[in-house]
């Protein structure tokens, strides 16, 4: 065994990390990626866990709820530990003042220094990116915009949650809790890796185009040339009081060939609608139809073993809206068991970061 | 003018991709999200001088000659 996961749902902080240290007692850990829910205090989680895994580098973040291989759960710490089979390198970076300054350079520097390799000419097929940031920054699209022109480095990662009280949100990296930050890691896993990104939705025939944008605030002031909410209405065949009804079901996405970049509507005011992710001027998007989330999600991971022959670890990034309609349905035990028999960590977050800033997906890294 | 946005992503993605599939589909990817949909433009496209300073902005950044 390469990777092991591990949980605690003990509400003291000092007990559920020694609860996790001691699952780990008999493991030759190398990396700790962990995700706790916001109850536990983020300076008094860090510290505790520093006295327990203080040789080690530990990345994390705060969450809207974990999952562990076979479940869902809500106020716990999750822990995926990495022995050597599993990792063969790796370097964190934080970036901080993220709302001020999202430049990576340093970080992206100091990368290039470890590896003694720049960032744009390391090996895309033998090393991995990994971010976790603060999920309330609203810089998500500008970090993984940088990123994405300075290498050809995969970075796959969730904005930290906090439980939905929309509050303060935290990353954890260098033995401290940071907001208004993002934690960049570069991760050469031994045995490969491979990425999933799946999302449950078909794309109907209806298209809007963001016609008048404030791209900073992700808010959409004209699609089609007409207030946000009439067009998102008329695409919808509803009256415009009744749009916030269908915005989990029907999101609208990015489409390019047969992927599918969903931008989530999160709230409307006046005639505008804000979103969890930017959509630029001029974008064309395409109205969603949600389909079945643990059908399709079983799917994608059956298919993914398939392919691989084996999976020995998996970190999900799966956006709380998913979550959030898993619970209204009663599915959660569903969801968790996809992942029963894969050791697998993972949360619920204020997004995903693939390519770029995405909401309402799965998007997984797996460890060969 | 016409045809100057897709001589501009084509080049951007073949010095970015140098012949690897993978890393051509990923450029492509990157420019839909920031706003470009490259399969959109063709030889005959108008020359949209928002979308060329968004095209050279990147092609700098990558630090490609135009």
């Amino acid at each position: 065994m390469s990777i092991k996961t591990v949980y605690s749902v003990k509400s003291g902080i000092h007990e559920a990390v020694q609860d996790i240290s001691t699952q780990l007692q008999d493991f030759d850990t190398r990396v700790l990626i962990f995700f706790a829910s916001s109850n536990y205090d983020p300076n008094l989680l860090i510290n505790a866990m520093n006295e327990q895994f203080a040789s080690l580098p530990v990345v994390g973040a705060s969450t809207a709820g974990e999952i562990i291989s076979g479940k869902m759960l809500k106020n716990s710490i999750v822990a995926m530990a990495f022995n050597a089979e599993a990792i063969a390198d790796i370097k964190v970076e934080v970036v901080e003042n993220i709302k001020s300054n999202c430049d990576i350079n340093q970080a992206f520097q100091s990368f290039g220094e470890y590896f003694q390799v720049a960032m744009a000419d390391l090996d895309y097929t033998q090393y991995v990116g990994l971010i976790l940031i603060d999920g309330l920054s609203n810089c998500e699209e500008k970090i993984m915009d940088s990123i994405g022109d300075k290498t050809n480095i995969t970075f796959i990662g969730g904005s930290a949650g906090d439980d939905l009280k929309f509050s303060q949100t935290y990353v954890y990296a260098k033995g401290k809790a940071y907001n208004d930050a993002a934690v960049l890691a570069v991760i050469k896993p031994t045995a490969g890796f491979d990425i999933i990104k799946t999302q449950s939705f078909e794309v109907l025939d209806k298209k809007l185009i963001a016609t008048k944008v404030d791209a900073e605030a992700r808010k959409i002031i004209e699609f089609n040339n007409k207030p946000a909410v009439e067009a998102y209405a008329q695409a919808l065949g509803v009256s415009p009081d009744k749009v916030a009804d269908y915005f989990m079901s029907n999101p609208v996405g990015l489409v390019y060939g047969d992927e599918i970049y969903v931008r989530s509507p999160q709230r409307i005011d006046g005639s505008n609608m804000f979103f969890y992710c930017n959509i630029l001027e001029g974008m064309e998007v395409s109205l969603l139809q949600s389909t079945d989330i643990v059908k399709d999600t079983e799917q994608a991971v059956v298919d993914k073993l398939q392919e691989l022959g084996k999976i020995s670890g998996i970190i999900n990034f799966h956006c709380i809206l998913r979550t959030l309609e898993l619970e209204q349905k009663g599915q959660t035990d569903d969801y968790g068991k996809i992942f029963a028999s894969i050791p697998t960590i993972g949360f619920s977050t204020y997004g995903e970061e693939y390519i770029g800033h995405i909401n309402q997906t799965s998007t997984m890294l797996v460890f060969k | 003018m016409a045809g100057k946005i897709k001589k501009l992503i084509d080049l951007i993605v073949e010095k970015r991709a140098n012949g690897n599939p993978t890393i051509e589909t990923l450029t492509k990817s990157k420019m839909v999200m920031k706003g470009i949909v490259p399969d959109k433009y063709t030889s005959t496209s108008d020359d949209d001088p928002q979308v060329i300073e968004k095209l050279l902005a990147l092609a700098k950044e990558l630090n490609i000659k135009i």
